[in-house]
């Protein structure tokens, strides 16, 4: 009996099969997707520019692109610059490293011990809807240190998604691979540093991704109500000192360290899980493929 | 009382103890219990932790509570959000939908909102407070804005990983594009986009306390604010406590609604 297999072996028999044809640069450039790409960023900017040009609606009150970079500049130059965001990056990594510290422990115990779960997991459910930002008065309240209240609310933001991403990150290990341990006479010890940790890394990556995100925009709440240097609270002091283009640059700047910080975060998860590259690659090129 | 009466009552009351008065139950009741309890400790012997109010003022709080006021401001916030919430979905699943389904549409739109989503939306509170005139359009903006890119993003992820075999096989069946998407393509991504919905509804509620404590135009996030001001904490708890029941309550009710669109997943 012949067996059929149903490889693309035939199909590569031909030699000049396996020549992979490198596309000329200027097509690599100068295709419709790059064009298209590139038309979307631009417009953005040019729609921006027009409706504040022609003064469309309030539109009068909003700085343009060209005056927005003019006062960055000028910002980028002053000391105040460094200050701010130096302290806000500190506040938003204080809370957000004491999450992980915190929330990641609770989170491999709940998914990994039933009584452990069933002692904390209630409560923690329980606090959970209650979003970070209002907690601020009790933050205000019970720090007397003004950067310890908003580092608590970045804590409080980051901690939650860490926490459930962790305990799913547990839940969804494959029970097979604690059967073979247990065959194979691990002891508890050896199957929680083996399997629970590795395992659930990935998840714990997206968690830390997605509380890094929800820290720093509790950290702009935090400032803009209670701080004296930061950000947020140069975005609201530039609104009260009628500076608008200085509102622009500072949500910009804010923008742009998120996304620093979340690569930062997939950077650092591309090292410590290595063998798990499609979790760490962000979630734009599933898109485009 | 015949004896298949008592079989049954017993069955019962085997199922109750089976299913609810076990220690699982025991347990969970007991990690409410002890959270509490160490609340209370904290208060009561930890100096820093003296102005937290216990667990006993914010019991007696609720019964000064002034309900008249506490439902309209639950309702003024609970409009803002679901208005917000509306809009963002109204804007958000077909602009996830078009990104999701079609290239050019992707090509044309992602990079755009990609550039503006890093921006966190509370970052948009002053520009928000220039440009609308009106309290309550402001407020609403930042809702629909903090509701936009979670239902955007998983409509969008939720389009772009349906299993690659089922538009085919709609296909050789003949189904047109529209079609397509309509019977095969979103029943698909309904699971991630209910998932996003879910996301969106915690960060409005999040964007609505926000919103309502720096703009004091009523609200549950002015209520506890206000509270602040005059320092009764208890009050200032009992609002946090309300506002996650809000948000929880919101949450299921996406939940139900998910179950009811997509009955399907009740089969498993």
């Amino acid at each position: 009996m012949k067996i059929q297999t149903n490889t693309m072996a035939g199909d590569l028999q031909n030699e000049s099969d396996f020549v992979f044809k490198r596309p000329l640069f200027w097509a690599t450039i100068f295709n419709l997707k790059t064009v298209l790409k590139t038309v979307s960023v631009l417009s953005l900017f040019v729609i921006w520019a027009l409706l504040v040009h022609f003064k469309v609606y309030r539109f009068v009150l909003i700085p343009s692109p060209a005056e927005v970079l003019e006062s960055g500049i000028e910002w980028m130059k002053s000391k105040d610059f460094w200050l701010d965001a130096s302290l806000s990056s500190l506040r938003v990594f204080g809370g957000f490293t004491t999450a992980c510290l915190i929330a990641i422990p609770i989170g491999l115990m709940i998914g990994w011990n039933k009584i452990f779960s069933d002692l904390t997991f209630p409560t923690l459910e329980i606090l959970r809807p209650i979003p970070g930002i209002a907690y601020i008065p009790l933050a205000i309240l019970f720090f007397p240190w003004e950067e310890a209240s908003v580092a608590f609310i970045c804590f409080v933001g980051a901690f939650f998604p860490i926490l459930l991403n962790t305990i799913t990150g547990v839940k969804l290990i494959d029970r097979d691979y604690f059967r073979a341990a247990r065959c194979l006479g691990s002891s508890p010890r050896q199957i929680f540093w083996h399997i629970v940790i590795p395992g659930a890394l990935p998840s714990i990556s997206t968690g830390a991704a997605l509380g890094m995100g929800i820290a720093w925009m509790a950290s702009v709440a935090g400032e803009m109500i209670s701080g004296r240097w930061g950000l947020g609270y140069r975005i609201w002091e530039s609104y009260t000192l009628i500076r608008y283009p200085l509102i622009v640059d500072g949500m910009i700047v804010i923008g742009l360290l998120g996304l620093g910080s979340s690569a930062f975060i997939r950077f650092i998860a591309m090292r410590v899980i290595p063998w798990r590259k499609s979790i760490t690659e962000s979630l734009d090129q599933s898109i485009t493929k | 009382m015949s004896a298949s009466d008592l079989n049954a009552t017993s069955l019962f009351w085997k199922q109750v103890r089976k299913n609810v008065a076990n220690w699982t139950t025991v347990r969970r009741i007991m990690s409410v219990v002890l959270f509490l309890l160490a609340w209370t400790i904290l208060v009561q012997f930890i100096g820093q932790f003296h102005q937290i109010p216990s667990p006993t003022a914010v019991f007696a709080a609720l019964f000064q509570l002034d309900l008249g006021v506490i439902f309209t401001e639950i309702f003024r916030s609970f409009l803002r959000v679901m208005v917000g919430f509306l809009i963002g979905l109204l804007i958000g699943l077909p602009l996830g939908i078009a990104i999701g389904y079609s290239r050019i549409a992707n090509y044309l739109l992602f990079p755009a909102v990609e550039m503006v989503r890093p921006i966190p939306p509370i970052a948009w509170i002053p520009l928000t407070v220039l440009f609308f005139i009106e309290i309550e359009s402001q407020i609403v903006f930042l809702t629909f804005y903090g509701a936009f890119f979670p239902i955007v993003y998983n409509t969008m992820g939720g389009i772009s990983e349906v299993d690659i075999r089922l538009p085919r096989a709609a296909m050789s069946f003949g189904l047109t594009k529209i079609g397509m998407l309509w019977k095969v393509i979103l029943p698909a991504a309904m699971p991630q986009i209910f998932t996003g919905m879910k996301v969106a509804i915690g960060i409005t509620w999040l964007m609505v306390v926000a919103a309502e404590m720096i703009a004091s135009k009523g609200g549950l996030g002015y209520w506890v604010w206000y509270h602040h001001t005059v320092m009764e904490y208890p009050m200032v708890i009992l609002g946090m406590g309300i506002i996650g029941l809000c948000g929880a309550l919101c949450s299921v009710g996406i939940d139900v609604i998910g179950n009811h669109f997509m009955k399907w997943r009740n089969i498993f």
